[in-house]
């Protein structure tokens, strides 16, 4: 169902409505944000697609599930950015993800940002939908503040193959605020901003199908043997290892996101605009799984290039008869 | 007077980016206090670059003329974001990020984060005490002013009276400070004022020469710099603890008509501007002050949404 949240006037014209959709009255809440930055498109593409597929489910189109539980979505969060084609509206060029929880007597953004908090507070579990920051892709991966038996079990629910651990990059991000809330919290990242990529998108939205299904908040009802759940690894902090740049200039990528990298492997190269002459050869310094890679070619010196997640051998595999 | 270039990177296709410090090195055996003077975060904030420039030109004299008169260090990073400032966007455009946000975060790696650290730690192993000067957005127009958390109000309310600002404004924490400049230079207890005055993309000559005479005083009475000129005196500013200031926000969008002008001090029910519907050609709000006080700040930008800032006050009785 979708409804109206919050109507602010606008200077010249009708007043901007902002909605949230919600399928389900009781149970546990799940929330799903998407668009927080205006250009992140994977997101709110992934958030329109679950919203179709639990309209069929509710309206019992759907021959395959059924709901038992709450979703609570909101797939336009920055609502005059998205409008903008831009990552931040330029009107207030405030990052909304540096707004939260956000003021209900504030200017335009930081009424949103609280609407969002306000009405996503009582949630069990949360999802926040994102892609790369500028300039970069990210292969889909889940992203999470702390890893605790809850995350660690969402993480393995929503069956997607990688999980890092982030340090708390700051108090004022919605992510902050719901962990504090001691809701169910994760950021799911895929692609690249100003760009949709749907296979990266479908894998997301099986994940969280996968999790409504594991957590009852969708019936399943075929009787399907349950396949084989795909165990995410996690990673630290420490387990990630940048790439920069060394020169300045264009970057060419010879890799994909998403594959396995070894030490030595190219990535790319970086040539000189003016000649074409290629400047440096961009390799991986470690074995690891490529998590996040340049996008956008025009580089600078010192810029990171890569993000290349590289898993700690287990104490086991130092045992003489591993 | 040495320069020395703290950062500096290869562009694609153009000249390096560079941070520039100037240093004017203490004459004395036993040096005072180092202090530095920072602007330029946001690329669209020129107010402190003319009063580095004016500061800069005076020193360099002095130094010419009696460079024992530095009996301390004086640093000068004059133009810390120099592709937003060369844009004049508040952000370095190509990233889009503030950089005032990126102190003391580690993730993710990005160049911002790397200038950002770079300063820090130049700033931190060059001062002693630290001015990062700012003006305001496009919206609204400030008074000189210096603002102070709350919780680094004892160190820096006596620093801060000798910088000849019209007040003093001590406010609580809130998290998003946590990543500014001010902020982190602060918890390394490196004392740091942040002065804020005017408006964006504008300068106020006035109000410049005011702080260039007030940070001129803080070298003289930190014994930084030593000499004869007579002293001037300095206004003592209006202290502000947060109750004591008010602030009168657009309960609707549309355009608001100043009537007023900062740095006026206003009688309660005094009308301050007009809040119109451009289209219905209807007035939505006259805008009165609430109370008695001094304006220190209104609102410059037309452009006005519901819940913006139109105008803060000094309510009357205030230190």
């Amino acid at each position: 169902m979708k409804e109206k949240v919050l109507s602010i006037p606008t200077p010249f014209g009708a007043p901007l409505d902002f909605y949230k959709n919600t399928w389900g009255k009781s149970g546990d809440t799940l929330s799903i944000v998407s668009g927080l930055q205006g250009d992140h498109l994977n997101g709110m593409y992934l958030n329109s697609r679950l919203s179709q597929f639990l309209d069929s489910v509710v309206e019992g189109i759907d021959p395959n599930y059924t709901l038992k539980g709450r979703v609570v979505s909101f797939p336009v969060a920055n609502l005059n950015a998205i409008q903008s084609g831009s990552k931040l509206w330029p009107y207030d060029g405030l990052d909304m993800d540096l707004a939260f929880p956000g003021n209900p007597q504030g200017e335009t953004t930081e009424a949103l940002a609280s609407a969002i908090y306000t009405h996503t507070a009582d949630s069990y579990w949360g999802c926040i939908l994102q892609s790369a920051p500028p300039h970069y892709e990210d292969a889909p991966h889940i992203q999470t503040l702390k890893v605790d038996g809850r995350i660690k079990k969402l993480c393995r629910d929503l069956q997607i193959e990688t999980a890092r651990k982030l340090n708390e990059p700051t108090k004022v991000n919605l992510l902050h605020h719901w962990h504090v809330r001691d809701i169910v919290a994760v950021t799911l990242s895929a692609g690249s901003p100003r760009t949709l990529n749907r296979p990266q998108c479908e894998t997301l939205f099986q994940g969280i199908v996968n999790f409504m299904v594991a957590e009852k908040i969708l019936k399943d009802k075929r009787k399907l043997k349950p396949e084989e759940n795909t165990k995410p690894q996690f990673y630290e902090t420490n387990d990630e290892v940048a790439v920069l740049a060394s020169t300045a200039g264009m970057f060419l990528k010879e890799m994909k996101v998403g594959t396995s990298v070894q030490k030595g492997q190219q990535l790319g190269e970086i040539r000189d605009i003016y000649s074409g002459k290629r400047l440096e050869e961009i390799t991986a310094p470690e074995d690891g799984f490529l998590i996040t890679l340049r996008q956008y070619p025009i580089v600078y010196e010192k810029e990171p290039i890569a993000t290349i997640l590289t898993p700690k051998k287990s104490w086991r595999e130092f045992l003489p008869w591993s | 007077m040495q320069s020395q270039s703290i950062f500096s990177i290869q562009t694609p296709v153009g000249p390096p980016v560079e941070i520039i410090r100037h240093t004017f090195a203490s004459q004395s055996l036993q040096p005072s206090k180092r202090v530095s003077l920072v602007t330029g975060l946001h690329g669209d904030e020129l107010e402190g670059l003319y009063i580095c420039h004016r500061l800069t030109q005076i020193l360099k004299t002095l130094e010419e003329q009696d460079a024992s008169a530095f009996k301390g260090e004086i640093n000068i990073y004059p133009a810390v974001n120099p592709q937003a400032l060369e844009t004049g966007t508040r952000l370095w455009p190509f990233f889009s990020n503030d950089i005032n946000r990126t102190f003391g975060r580690t993730e993710p790696p990005s160049l911002p984060g790397e200038m950002s650290s770079t300063l820090l730690e130049d700033l931190k192993a060059n001062s002693d005490l630290v001015v990062d000067i700012h003006s305001s957005n496009l919206h609204l127009m400030e008074l000189p002013q210096i603002r102070i958390i709350k919780k680094f109000e004892k160190k820096l309310v006596p620093l801060a009276k000798l910088c000849n600002v019209d007040l003093i404004w001590v406010h609580p924490h809130a998290d998003i400070f946590e990543s500014t400049l001010g902020y982190n230079l602060n918890q390394a207890q490196i004392p740091t004022l942040v002065i804020e005055t005017g408006i964006c993309l504008r300068i106020n000559k006035n109000h410049c020469a005011q702080i260039v005479l007030g940070i001129l005083n803080l070298l003289r009475k930190t014994g930084v710099l030593d000499t004869d000129e007579p002293q001037v005196a300095i206004p003592e500013p209006k202290l502000l603890q947060p109750e004591s200031v008010t602030m009168i926000q657009a309960g609707n969008a549309g355009l608001f008509i100043k009537q007023a002008e900062v740095g006026q001090t206003v009688s309660e029910g005094e009308k301050i501007g007009d809040l119109i519907d451009p289209v219905q050609g209807q007035v939505l709000e006259e805008v009165r002050s609430p109370c008695s006080g001094l304006l220190f700040t209104l609102r410059e930008h037309p452009l006005t949404l519901k819940g913006a800032p139109l105008a803060r006050i000094a309510t009357e009785g205030s230190a």
